[in-house]
C-alpha cells in the first residue's frame, strides 16, 4: 500500500509542476514525473505475482508478469520522444521570445502579431 | 496473400513511403531528390487506395478481417480488426491526405522531412482505426499527436510553436491519464484486447465495477481532448489557425475524428457505452452551438474556420453519441452512425477545401483579418487566376458547410437532423446551423468589393509553383459536389459497411423532401438576419466580449479535470 501512496504523491508533484509553474522547462519536468509515476505503477502491478525475471530457465517460478514490462518499455520510449519534442519547442520559443515564462512568451507573441 | 496481411498494408505502405521520402535527404537538392520524395508520396498515399479497393468486398455486410500482428498467438500478440468503419475512415484519411499533400507542393511546407512526417501521420491514422487493443490505441494516439506537434510549427508563424506546445502539454498529460485507465482495466480484467476487456468486465463484482467506471472515464476524457469537445477544445483554435494550410486541412478534417470513431469500437462493446454516449451527445450538441457563436465573433479568417471545426465536430459527436445510446444494431442507432460518419467525411472534404481556399487567399493578399480584407478576387486575378478558381472553391465549401442543397454538407446534416428528430439535440443543432450560415456570410465578405483593397503580398515573387494549390482545390470541390449529387448511391453503401451482420441497412431516407428544403430556406433566412444583427452596433459589442474572453493555458487543465469529474459523476449516479 505504501508504494501506491508514494506513487500518488509523485504523481501529484508532477501535476503540480505542470499546473503551477510558469516556467515551461519545469512544466516539461512535471510531464516527465507523472509519466514516470504511471510507469512505476505498471511495473509494481507486474510484480504482484512474483519478482523473478520472466525468463523461464529453471522451470516455472514466481516470475513477474511480463506484459506490463513490455508495455512500459514502449511507454518510456514514447515519453522520451514527447520530452525531446517539447524541449525542442521550448528552445524555439526561447529563441523567438527570449523567455521561458509562459505568460511572458504569450505577451511577446501577441505584441508581435 | 491472406486478407489479414493485405489490410495491414494500409499501415505499412505509408511507413515505407515515409522511409523513401526521408531517403531523399541523401540526394543533393534537385531533380533526383524530388523524384525519390514523389515516389515515396506515391507509395504512401496512392497505393493504400488500391489496397482499400481490394479489401472492400471482404468487409461489406458486417464482416471484419481480424488477425494478430506478426501472426503471434492470440493471447500474446496485438489483435486488430479491419471492419467497414475502418475502411471508411481510411478512405476519409487518404482522400484528404492526397489533396493536402498536393496543395503543400504549392503552399508549403516543402521538403522530404515534411512528406515523411505527413506519411507517418497517415500510417498512424490507419493503425488507430483498426486496432483492437487498448495499449496499441494509446501508442497510435501518441504517434498521431507527435506528428501533429511537429507539423503545426512548420508554418513558422509567431505563436505556432506556442500553440503546438500547449497542445503537446495538454494532450500528453491527458494521455498519461489514458495510460492510467489502461492500467486499471488491465488490472481488473487481465486483458488488453477490447473483447477480452468486455468479457472480463462482465464477471466483476459491484465494487470493482465502480473502479472500472473510473478507468473508462479516464479513457473517454483523454480521447475527448483529442476530439476537442466542449469544454476541452481550448488547444484547437490556435493550433489549427496557425499551422500551414495543408496541415490545417488534415488536422481539422481527419485528425480530430479518428480517435472518436476508434473509441466507438470499444464503447459499443460495453454496457456503460450507452450512458457515455448519451452524455457525449449532449456535450456535442452544446459544443455545436457555443463554438459557432465564438466562430461568429472571430476576426482572423483561419481562426474562424478553426472554431467551425469544433462546431461541426459537435454535430458529429451528437450523432455518434446517440448511435451508442440507441445501440448500433437498432435502425435508429445505425442511422445516427451513418449520419455521424458521413458528416465526418463530408466535413473533412469541405473544411479541407475551405482551409485551402481561404489559405490561398490570405497568402495572396497578405491579410488575415476578415474586417480589413476586401476585393480578394482582384488580388487572385493579379496572381494569374483568369477564372477565380479559389473563389469558386470557397463558395462551394461555404455553401456545403451551410448545408445548401445539393452539396454534400446538406446531405449529411440533413441525415443527422433527420435521425435525431424529436430530441433536444435537434433543436440545438438547428440553432447551430443558423449560426453557421451567418458566419460564412461574414467570411465571404473577404471577396466582396470594398474600398480597402489589400496590398499584394510577396507571394508572386516566391519560387513555389501556384498550380498545385488550384489542383487540390478543384479536386476537393468536385468531391464536395459529387458527395451531394450522388448521395443516393453513397448512403446505402456506407450503411451496409457500418451495419452489424444481422441488421438490415437503413432504407434510403428521402433527403430532398419539401420539409427539409423549407427548413433549409428558414435556416438561410434566419442566418442572414443573424448576420445583420451581428454586424449592428450592439451585435459587434457582444461579439467583441466573446472574442476577448480570457483564455489561458491552465484553463485547459481545469476544464479537463471538470469534464472528467462530470463524466464520472454521471456514470456513477
Amino acid at each position: 500500500m505504501i508504494e501506491r501512496i508514494l506513487l500518488l504523491v509523485l504523481f501529484m508533484i508532477g501535476f503540480w509542476a505542470i499546473m503551477a509553474h510558469r516556467n515551461i522547462i519545469k512544466k516539461i519536468f512535471g510531464l516527465n514525473i507523472i509519466n514516470a509515476s504511471v510507469v512505476i505503477l505498471f511495473i509494481l502491478e507486474g510484480s504482484r505475482i512474483g519478482n523473478e525475471v520472466p525468463i523461464m530457465y529453471g522451470g516455472i517460478g514466481p516470475t513477474a508478469d511480463p506484459i506490463p514490462q513490455a508495455l512500459m518499455l514502449t511507454a518510456i520510449v514514447i515519453g522520451v520522444c514527447v520530452t525531446a519534442l517539447s524541449l525542442a519547442l521550448a528552445v524555439h520559443l526561447y529563441r523567438t521570445s527570449g523567455s521561458f515564462d509562459i505568460d511572458v512568451i504569450k505577451r511577446r507573441i501577441q505584441d508581435e502579431a | 496473400m491472406r486478407p489479414e496481411d493485405l489490410v495491414f498494408a494500409t499501415v505499412m505502405l505509408p511507413l515505407l513511403g515515409a522511409a523513401f521520402a526521408l531517403c531523399a535527404n541523401m540526394f543533393p537538392k534537385g531533380k533526383g531528390a524530388d523524384t525519390v520524395e514523389f515516389i515515396g508520396a506515391g507509395i504512401g498515399l496512392l497505393l493504400p487506395l488500391i489496397v482499400l479497393a481490394n479489401v472492400f468486398p471482404l468487409v461489406t455486410g458486417g464482416n471484419a478481417i481480424e488477425g494478430v500482428i506478426g501472426s503471434w498467438h492470440e493471447g500474446i500478440g496485438i489483435t486488430f480488426s479491419f471492419d467497414g468503419l475502418a475502411l471508411l475512415i481510411n478512405i476519409l484519411g487518404y482522400t484528404v491526405g492526397i489533396a493536402a499533400w498536393i496543395y503543400s507542393l504549392g503552399g508549403g511546407p516543402r521538403g522530404p522531412a515534411f512528406t515523411g512526417i505527413f506519411l507517418i501521420q497517415c500510417a498512424a491514422l490507419s493503425a488507430t482505426i483498426m486496432t483492437n487493443d487498448l495499449f496499441n490505441l494509446f501508442v497510435c494516439l501518441e504517434i498521431m499527436g507527435m506528428t501533429s506537434y511537429v507539423l503545426i510549427p512548420t508554418s513558422r508563424k509567431a505563436g505556432a510553436s506556442l500553440a503546438s506546445f500547449s497542445y503537446l502539454m495538454v494532450s500528453a498529460s491527458a494521455m498519461v491519464f489514458f495510460l492510467l485507465g489502461t492500467y486499471g482495466l488491465y488490472r481488473l480484467t487481465g486483458s488488453l484486447s477490447f473483447q477480452g476487456i468486455e468479457a472480463g468486465l462482465a464477471l466483476l463484482g459491484s465494487t470493482q465495477r465502480i473502479l472500472s467506471l473510473a478507468c473508462l472515464t479516464l479513457l473517454v476524457s483523454a480521447v475527448a481532448i483529442r476530439v476537442a469537445i466542449m469544454p476541452l477544445y481550448g488547444w484547437l483554435p490556435d493550433a489549427h489557425a496557425l499551422s500551414p494550410h495543408a496541415v490545417s486541412a488534415v488536422l481539422s478534417g481527419v485528425l480530430i475524428k479518428t480517435p472518436l470513431f476508434a473509441l466507438a469500437r470499444i464503447l459499443h462493446l460495453l454496457p456503460e457505452g450507452t450512458k457515455i454516449g448519451e452524455l457525449m451527445s449532449i456535450a456535442g450538441a452544446l459544443t455545436a452551438v457555443v463554438a459557432v457563436v465564438i466562430a461568429l465573433s472571430q476576426r482572423d479568417a483561419k481562426r474562424l474556420l478553426a472554431y467551425h471545426s469544433i462546431s461541426q465536430i459537435g454535430y458529429i459527436v451528437a450523432a455518434w453519441g446517440m448511435a451508442l445510446r440507441w445501440g448500433i444494431d437498432t435502425p435508429e442507432g445505425l442511422a445516427c452512425m451513418v449520419g455521424a460518419f458521413l458528416h465526418a467525411f463530408y466535413h473533412a472534404l469541405f473544411k479541407g477545401l475551405l482551409f485551402l481556399s481561404v489559405g490561398t487567399t490570405v497568402d495572396v493578399t497578405g491579410e488575415r483579418n476578415v474586417y480589413l480584407l476586401r476585393s480578394s478576387i482582384a488580388s487572385l486575378k493579379g496572381r494569374g487566376e483568369r477564372i477565380p478558381i479559389t473563389f469558386i472553391a470557397f463558395v462551394t465549401g461555404a455553401l456545403a458547410i451551410s448545408a445548401i442543397p445539393p452539396l454534400n454538407g446538406y446531405v449529411s446534416k440533413d441525415l443527422i437532423t433527420y435521425s435525431l428528430k424529436g430530441t433536444v439535440h435537434y433543436v440545438l443543432l438547428s440553432i447551430a446551423s443558423v449560426g453557421t450560415v451567418a458566419s460564412f456570410i461574414k467570411l465571404s465578405r473577404i471577396y466582396w468589393r470594398g474600398t480597402k483593397v489589400a496590398a499584394q503580398a510577396s507571394l508572386s515573387t516566391e519560387t513555389t509553383p501556384y498550380w498545385p494549390r488550384l489542383v487540390a482545390e478543384v479536386l476537393l470541390s468536385l468531391l464536395c459536389i459529387a458527395g451531394g449529387v450522388a448521395s443516393h448511391l453513397i448512403i446505402p453503401v456506407v450503411s451496409d459497411l457500418l451495419a452489424p451482420a444481422n441488421v438490415i441497412a437503413i432504407a434510403n431516407a428521402n433527403l430532398f423532401s419539401t420539409d427539409s428544403l423549407v427548413k433549409t430556406a428558414w435556416t438561410v433566412a434566419s442566418g442572414t438576419l443573424l448576420f445583420f444583427a451581428a454586424t449592428s452596433r450592439p451585435g459587434s459589442v457582444v461579439l467583441r466580449i466573446v472574442r476577448e474572453r480570457p483564455r489561458d493555458f491552465h484553463g485547459l487543465f481545469i476544464s479537463f479535470a471538470l469534464g472528467t469529474a462530470v463524466l464520472a459523476g454521471y456514470l456513477l449516479i
